[in-house]
């Protein structure tokens, strides 16, 4: 083959648009179905429309309400931007159902960086009766302030159920709450966790 | 107190004498009295033959022991060596005796034992009597006499030893010249003694043959030079009596010090040579000496020494002894000089070093390293109240003050953690801080940042004013973008007080400083009206200006006559009023 001075004009690159949810599952639709527990039925029903707008106008998922089955369900429509929508809002209303706000919950749709840990007050002591008890109020605090305290601290949100935990938030914050969620569990004063609390805050502020 | 009579006094004398030894021990009132009495007596007797006594007669009266002895020694002393001159004179010639007193039979005993103890005092009173001499010559002749007097008495119980001495002197009375005579003698005799042979010689040859009476006295008694000289005289004569006195002196002549001391080597050698010299010189007086003395030891040494003293310096005028000494100083110097030092004198010095216990003698200088222990008086615990009374008044304590910590790097700004719920929802939170991230500038302020915000602006504005109020120059109106007033003040003042860089570069640029309108000349352009018109213009502000000034001027002046006159017609209606006070009072 001759080489010539100039190369034969090579062809543009094609430009691809991304796979449209449709697409990429070959126009079949996918479904999330997320189950409400009872105690977070009126609630629900209280906050739908908060959940349903953001869902159904920016993410374009469709969601609905089974009402036999206890069940939110989410469905994937024709010009759903990105596959990923339908995982996040299927998330969203996890996060709702486990206790968050919607409005922390939306934090969930806005960014993609926000996980939400949970753990269990066994998995760090076992604790029975009384102690757990104490233990619950210990991670509280009074009217909530050892709580909100490591939210506001932290940037993640909170929520004590009973003997499960759950952290939202980003995955350094959220390290850094279940630290001091643990030290709190083991038996650490208050004072001590605050103060741990506000050198660790400090520090990662510094370093950005 | 009157002087008893003679009679009174021999009395006195006589009972003395016959009281008993053992009436002494105890003191009594009347033996003390006729002791009193015959001192006198005997003193008074005495006064003539001395020509300097300071007492014309002996004070006894309220006078103890001592003072009476000492009256009678000065009185008696210088006739004691006269005395005893005389009986040594008369020891050497003892034919003089006799013919000055054909009396004194009884007392030859007397004479004996005088001249013991005479001998026995001799050489104290040697140099002492050649001096008395000139006094005691024309006493001599009347002492002698009652001396005897005196003596017969037989006064020897009372306390005057000195008296009993004059009393035994005896011989005859010699006239002046031979009294020099004998002087000289004697003075002859102590330069042999101390300067060597050639004396000696001289004197053995005057004397000879004319002492053999008096060594057999002499011999077993002195111990004395003296009387070695004398014996060595005598030996002389005895053993070469027999007019050798010209081969005495020439072999004298002849004799060196080699021929006595070997080549000056020391005093211990000579000794031998003596002995083997015996033969050679005849007339040596040490070799006689040598022979005689050999049994007595002393003698010997003292002998020995003697001539060697005498031997090697010969008669050294004074700076040769003044150079002699030095000299001695100089060799003892240097011989400490050469010698190892004492052990004080060395440097750092362990006790194997020094000997046992010397550290003792020794005054040792330390360096206490430790404050010696203050001594707590009254004083000092006085003096500590009174501060702490002072202290506690003024309130003056000297409490610890805390230290101020080392400046680290600034406390970092620790936000202050909300414990209530959040208002703000995750999503918010974070996106602020996203937006913080991004643009600084842009981000929404807190409500904190705000406030300071404002807190700050109004502190800049009280500082502006405190500034202004103790500054002399004006400082600058915070900047407010809105207007901005530029003064034509050099720049300097706008700046900081203590500005780095000194710049005197004016605010406003000339165009600004510019106050004036229409076309500018210089003085040179100018055409002569505008100069006129320049000149007129000029003189017309003046005017106005001085006219101003004298209107005001005037003013003034005018207003201070008034109050002067003012304060006159006051002053003078004062005046009045007391006036007719007066009046009235007076009237009243």
């Amino acid at each position: 083959m001759e080489i010539d001075g100039v190369a034969p004009p090579v062809p543009e690159k094609p430009l691809f648009e991304p796979l449209k949810a449709h697409e990429m599952s070959d126009g079949k639709v996918q479904f999330r179905k997320v189950s409400v527990p009872p105690h977070r039925y009126t609630p629900l029903k209280k906050a739908w429309m908060e959940i349903y707008s953001p869902v159904y106008e920016q993410m374009k998922v469709d969601i609905r309400m089974n009402l036999k089955a206890r069940k939110v369900e989410l469905k994937t429509r024709g010009d759903t931007p990105d596959i990923s929508n339908l995982q996040k809002c299927a998330d969203f209303v996890h996060a709702f159902m486990m206790g968050f706000d919607v409005i922390d919950a939306v934090a969930l749709l806005r960014m993609d960086e926000l996980y939400v840990d949970s753990f269990e007050i066994k998995d760090v002591k076992t604790l029975k009766g009384e102690h757990k008890s104490r233990a619950i109020g210990r991670l509280s605090g009074k009217g909530g302030k050892t709580k909100f305290s490591i939210e506001n601290a932290t940037k993640t949100r909170i929520v004590l159920a009973d003997e499960k935990i759950h952290i939202l938030g980003s995955f350094r914050n959220i390290k850094i709450a279940r630290d001091a969620l643990c030290s709190l569990i083991l038996g650490a004063p208050p004072g001590k966790v605050n103060s741990k609390l506000r050198q660790v805050t400090a520090r990662s502020a510094e370093l950005f | 107190m009157g002087r008893p009579s003679e009679a009174a006094g021999m009395e006195a004398l006589h009972q003395l004498k016959s009281t008993e030894p053992p009436q002494w021990l105890a003191p009594s009132a009347s033996l003390s009295e006729s002791a009193r009495a015959a001192s006198q007596h005997l003193f008074a007797s005495l006064r003539p033959h001395v020509r300097k006594s300071p007492f014309d007669e002996l004070l006894v009266d309220n006078f103890d022991a001592e003072q009476i002895w000492q009256q009678i020694d000065l009185l008696t002393q210088p006739l004691v060596r006269s005395i005893r001159r005389r009986v040594k004179h008369w020891e050497k010639n003892p034919a003089e005796i006799e013919n000055l007193l054909p009396e004194v039979a009884d007392g030859g005993k007397k004479v004996a034992q005088g001249k013991k103890m005479e001998e026995i005092d001799d050489d104290d009173d040697d140099d002492g009597g050649d001096m008395d001499m000139d006094d005691d010559d024309d006493d001599d002749d009347e002492e002698m006499d009652v001396d005897n007097d005196g003596e017969q008495d037989g006064g020897k119980d009372e306390g005057d030893e000195s008296e009993e001495e004059e009393e035994e002197k005896s011989g005859g009375i010699e006239d002046k010249f031979l009294k020099i005579k004998e002087l000289q003698e004697h003075l002859e005799d102590e330069e042999a003694r101390h300067y060597g042979l050639d004396a000696k010689n001289k004197k053995s040859k005057k004397k000879s043959g004319s002492k053999k009476l008096e060594d057999e006295d002499d011999d077993s008694e002195e111990g004395e030079e003296d009387k070695e000289e004398d014996d060595d005289e005598d030996e002389e004569v005895d053993l070469f009596a027999g007019g050798d006195d010209e081969d005495e002196e020439d072999e004298m002549g002849n004799a060196r010090y080699e021929d006595f001391f070997g080549k000056k080597k020391g005093g211990s050698e000579p000794k031998p040579r003596f002995k083997d010299e015996l033969g050679e010189d005849s007339s040596s007086g040490e070799e006689e000496k040598e022979e005689e003395l050999s049994s007595d030891d002393d003698d010997d040494e003292e002998e020995d020494d003697d001539e060697n003293v005498n031997k090697k310096p010969k008669v050294l005028s004074t700076h040769e002894k003044e150079v002699q000494k030095i000299k001695s100083e100089i060799e003892k110097m240097e011989k400490a000089n050469l010698d190892p030092k004492t052990w004080t004198m060395q440097g750092e010095v362990t006790a194997a070093n020094r000997p046992k216990n010397s550290a003792l003698e020794v005054d040792l200088d330390f360096e206490h390293n430790v404050r010696p222990v203050p001594v707590i008086t009254e004083e000092v615990t006085q003096s500590l109240e009174e501060i702490i009374k002072k202290r506690i008044i003024e309130g003056q304590f000297d409490d610890i003050k805390r230290a101020p910590g080392l400046p680290s790097k600034a406390p970092r700004e620790l936000k202050p953690v909300d414990e209530n719920k959040s208002n703000k929802g995750l999503a918010e939170v974070y996106e602020e801080e996203f937006v913080q991230q991004t643009d600084p500038a842009a981000a929404p302020l807190s409500f904190s940042d705000e406030q300071k915000k404002e807190a700050s602006t109004l502190f800049k504005k009280l500082c502006l004013k405190l500034d202004a109020l103790s500054h002399f120059h004006f400082a600058p109106k915070p900047i407010i973008e809105d207007m901005s007033i530029q003064s034509n003040v050099p720049a300097l003042a706008m700046e900081e007080i203590a500005p780095v860089a000194v710049s005197d570069a004016a605010m406003l640029a000339p165009e600004e400083v510019f106050s004036g309108k229409g076309n500018v000349k210089a003085e040179v352009e100018l055409t002569q009206t505008e100069r006129k018109r320049r000149r007129a213009k000029k003189k017309r502000k003046f005017k106005a200006v001085e006219t101003k000034k004298m209107a005001s001027k005037k003013a003034r002046e005018d207003e201070l006559r008034k109050q002067k006159e003012g304060t006159l017609l006051v002053v003078q209606v004062t005046h009045l009023c007391c006036q007719i006070n007066v009046m009235l009072n007076q009237k009243l």
